[in-house]
C-alpha cells in the first residue's frame, strides 16, 4: 500500500522544482535545498514530507546538467563529467538537443536505481535484523571508516573532522544515569539535549555558503551569450538514443551501484561511467567533442546515485554522502529510525519511499524536458536576491526546530561560521556531519555491547557477523588508503 | 594483560567513558595532523606557520558584504523576539538585499524594500499562517 493524493502530487512536483533551481545555480546543492526545507516538514507527517524530500533530492540532481551543458560549469559534483560533451554540443547550437538528451538519460538513470533500491534493501535489511549491540556498533564504525573514504586526498582531516562531530554529538544528559557532560554550567538548560540536529544542518550547508558568497561579493556566473536563443543546428528527437541502450545501462549499474558503497560520490560514478563509456566505444576520439554517448554516460550515471545512495541509509540507516546525511536527519526529525528494522516497522512509508521517488523522477522529466528553454534561464537569477530569502527560510527553520529557542538560532550562526572556517581550513564538512548523526548511536552501542559483556572488549571479536563486518571496515580503510593516496600522487603531478 | 582489553562501567561515571575515548581519538589525531603539516612544511622548504603567504581570506575580498552579512545577522536575531517576525523581516531582509546588491539608487533601495516586504509575508503566510509553525 502506498499513500498518495493530490496534495502528495503537489509537494513532489514543488520539490522537483525547487530542487533544479538548486542544482541549477552553481554553488548551491540538492544538500542545501533539503536542509533549507526541511522545516516545511513540520507541517506534514512522514509520509507527505517523504514526497517533498526525495522531490528535492531527484531535482538537485538532475537540475546540475543545466549549467554544465550551458556553461560548462557543473551546478553539482555529480555532473563533473556532462559539460565534457554537453558543452561542445551546445556551443555547436544543440544546447536544446543536449539538455533535452542528459534530461531523457537522468530519467533512465533515475529508474533503473529505484529497482535496484527496490530489490536489493529489505534482502540487507533481513540480514542486519539478526545485528545485536555488536555488530550495531561495528556497523556504525563500519560507517565512519566510510567518512575516510569520503575525504578525497585528505583521509586525516575526514576522519578528524568525523570524531570531532561525534564528540559534539556527545554534549547535553547521558541518558543512562541522566548526567549532564560536556556542556558550560551557564547553558546548563538550553544545551541540556545537546545542539539540535536540524540548525547544525542548516548552518553546516547553507550558512557556511552565505558567508563563502558574501566574502566572493555575491558575484554572478553569468551565460555570457545566450546559446539556447536563435537556431539550434540539431533538434532532439528520441533516436539520438538508437544504439545507446547498452552504455545508457551500464552507466545507470555505474551509477547506481558506486552510490551503494557508502562514502564513494557522485563525480567518481559519472567519472567512471564516462571513462568505461569511452573504453567501449566505437569512436573514443570523438568523445570530448560534443558525443552522445559521453553525454548519455555521464547523465545515466549521476541520477543512478539517487537509488543506489538510499540503499544503505533504508537499510544499515547508513549515510553515505552529504545529501543522504541531511535526509537521515529528516527521518529523525520526523521520529522515524533508519536502519534494518525499518522496512518492516514502517511497510507503508518503504513503498511511498519507492512511489515517490518514481513520482519524482517522471515530474522531473516533465519539468525540465519540455519547458527546457525557460528552465534554463534559472542560472541567471542574481544570487544578491536570493540568499536574502535563503536567510529568511533558515532563520524561520531554526526557529521553529523547538518551538522559539533562541539557543536553537544561535546555533544556526555558529555552525555557519564552523562550516564556513572547516572550507578555509580545507576541513571536510560532511564528515563532520556524519559523525555528528551517528555519535550519539555509536557510543550507546558501544556501552550497551560492554554492558552486556562485563566490560570486555573482545565481545565486538566474538560473533560470526560481527567478524564480517570487521572485514568490511578493513577494506573500506584500505580502499580509504588507496583513494588518498592515489588522490596525493595527482595532486604532486 | 587481560585487564587491557577491559572496560570498567561504574553506574555512576558511565557517562564519560564516550567523551574520553573519543577525546583521546581527536588528541591522536590532531597530532598525527601537525606531524603531517610540518612535514609538508620541511618538504616545501616554507615555515610551518607562513603568515606571508597563506591568508585566511580569498584575494579581494568584499569586506563590506562579508561582515555586513555577520553584523546584521546578529542584530537580526537579537532583535527579532522584540520587533516581531514582519517588521523584523522586512528590515533586515531589505538591509541584505541592499547590502548584496551594493547600490545606493533611490529605486534601487525601494525594489529591494518590496522584494523584502514580498518574502517576509509570503513565508509568514506559508508557515506562520498556513502551517501554523511558530514564528518569532
Amino acid at each position: 500500500m502506498i499513500e498518495f493524493g493530490i496534495l502528495e502530487g503537489v509537494i513532489a512536483l514543488l520539490g522537483v522544482v525547487i530542487g533544479i533551481i538548486f542544482g541549477a545555480l552553481p554553488g548551491m546543492t540538492a544538500t542545501m535545498a533539503i536542509a533549507i526545507f526541511l522545516p516545511l516538514t513540520y507541517a506534514y507527517d512522514l509520509t507527505t514530507s517523504v514526497y517533498l524530500l526525495l522531490g528535492l533530492y531527484v531535482g538537485g540532481i538532475s537540475g546540475g546538467l543545466v549549467p554544465a551543458i550551458l556553461m560548462n560549469i557543473p551546478g553539482t559534483p555529480s555532473s563533473v563529467t556532462t559539460g565534457f560533451d554537453g558543452h561542445p554540443m551546445a556551443m555547436k547550437g544543440e544546447g536544446v538537443r543536449a539538455l533535452r538528451i542528459g534530461i531523457t538519460a537522468s530519467l533512465f538513470g533515475g529508474i533503473l536505481s529505484l529497482v535496484v533500491l527496490a530489490l536489493f534493501t529489505p534482502v540487507l535489511a533481513r540480514l542486519a535484523i539478526k545485528f545485536s549491540a555488536v555488530e550495531k556498533f561495528l556497523i556504525i564504525l563500519f560507517a565512519m571508516t566510510v567518512i575516510a573514504a569520503l575525504s578525497k586526498g585528505k583521509m586525516t582531516k575526514g576522519i578528524f573532522t568525523g570524531f570531532l562531530g561525534v564528540f559534539i554529538s556527545l554534549m547535553g544528559v547521558f541518558p543512562d544515569n541522566q548526567t549532564l557532560r560536556l556542556v558550560p554550567s551557564m547553558f546548563s538548560m538550553e544545551l541540556r539535549d545537546g545542539f539540535q540536529l536540524l540548525p547544525v544542518l542548516i548552518g553546516l550547508f547553507a550558512f557556511s555558503q552565505l558567508f563563502q558568497e558574501a566574502e566572493k561579493g555575491m558575484r554572478q556566473t553569468m551565460m555570457h551569450t545566450d546559446i539556447l536563443k536563435g537556431h539550434q543546428s540539431k533538434k532532439f528527437s528520441f533516436k539520438d538514443f538508437k544504439g545507446q541502450f547498452i552504455n545508457m545501462f551500464r552507466s545507470a549499474s555505474i551509477g547506481t551501484f558506486m552510490g551503494i558503497l557508502p562514502g564513494i560520490g557522485g563525480s567518481a560514478a559519472s567519472l567512471l561511467a564516462y571513462s568505461q563509456c569511452k573504453t567501449f566505444s566505437k569512436n573514443p576520439e570523438k568523445l570530448g567533442t560534443g558525443a552522445v554517448e559521453g553525454l548519455v554516460a555521464s547523465e545515466s550515471a549521476n541520477n543512478g546515485l539517487t537509488g543506489g545512495a538510499l540503499v544503505p541509509l533504508l537499510s544499515l540507516g547508513i549515510p553515505g554522502d552529504s545529501t543522504t546525511a541531511v535526509l537521515i536527519g529528516a527521518f529523525i526529525l520526523q521520529g522515524i529510525q533508519v536502519g534494518p528494522l525499518f522496512i518492516t516497522q514502517n511497510p507503508v512509508i518503504w513503498n511511498t519511499i519507492l512511489f515517490a521517488l518514481l513520482i519524482a523522477n517522471i515530474f522531473m522529466f516533465i519539468v525540465m524536458f519540455y519547458p527546457i528553454k525557460y528552465i534554463a534561464k534559472i542560472i541567471n537569477i542574481p544570487k544578491n536576491k536570493l540568499y536574502p530569502g535563503i536567510i529568511l527560510l533558515c532563520i524561520v527553520g531554526a526557529f521553529s526546530t523547538r518551538s522559539g529557542n533562541m539557543v536553537d538560532v544561535f546555533t544556526l550562526v555558529i555552525f555557519g561560521l564552523v562550516g564556513y572556517i572547516f572550507s578555509k581550513l580545507d576541513l571536510p564538512v560532511t564528515t563532520f556531519l556524519i559523525g555528528f548523526i551517528l555519535g550519539r548511536d555509536l557510543e550507546k552501542y558501544f556501552i550497551d555491547s560492554l554492558k552486556g559483556s562485563g566490560g570486555n572488549l573482545s565481545v565486538f571479536f566474538s560473533r560470526p557477523i560481527g567478524l564480517a563486518v570487521w572485514v568490511l571496515i578493513f577494506a573500506s580503510l584500505a580502499y580509504a588508503f588507496y583513494d588518498n593516496r592515489k588522490h596525493h600522487k595527482e595532486a604532486s603531478l | 594483560m587481560s585487564d587491557l582489553f577491559k572496560i570498567k562501567i561504574v553506574y555512576s561515571q558511565s557517562h564519560t567513558i564516550g567523551p574520553k575515548i573519543i577525546f583521546g581519538i581527536l588528541v591522536i589525531f590532531s597530532l598525527i595532523l601537525l606531524i603531517q603539516a610540518i612535514m609538508k612544511a620541511k618538504k616545501e622548504n616554507r615555515p610551518l606557520l607562513d603568515f606571508k603567504h597563506k591568508h585566511f581570506f580569498i584575494e579581494n575580498y568584499d569586506r563590506v558584504k562579508l561582515f555586513g552579512t555577520g553584523i546584521l545577522l546578529i542584530l537580526y536575531i537579537m532583535t527579532m523576539n522584540l520587533l516581531g517576525f514582519i517588521p523584523a523581516g522586512i528590515l533586515f531582509i531589505s538591509l541584505f538585499n541592499i547590502l548584496y546588491k551594493g547600490s545606493r539608487e533611490v529605486k534601487s533601495i525601494l525594489i529591494s524594500i518590496g522584494i523584502a516586504i514580498s518574502e517576509t509575508m509570503l513565508v509568514w503566510f506559508i508557515f506562520g499562517y498556513m502551517f501554523g509553525i511558530t514564528l518569532p
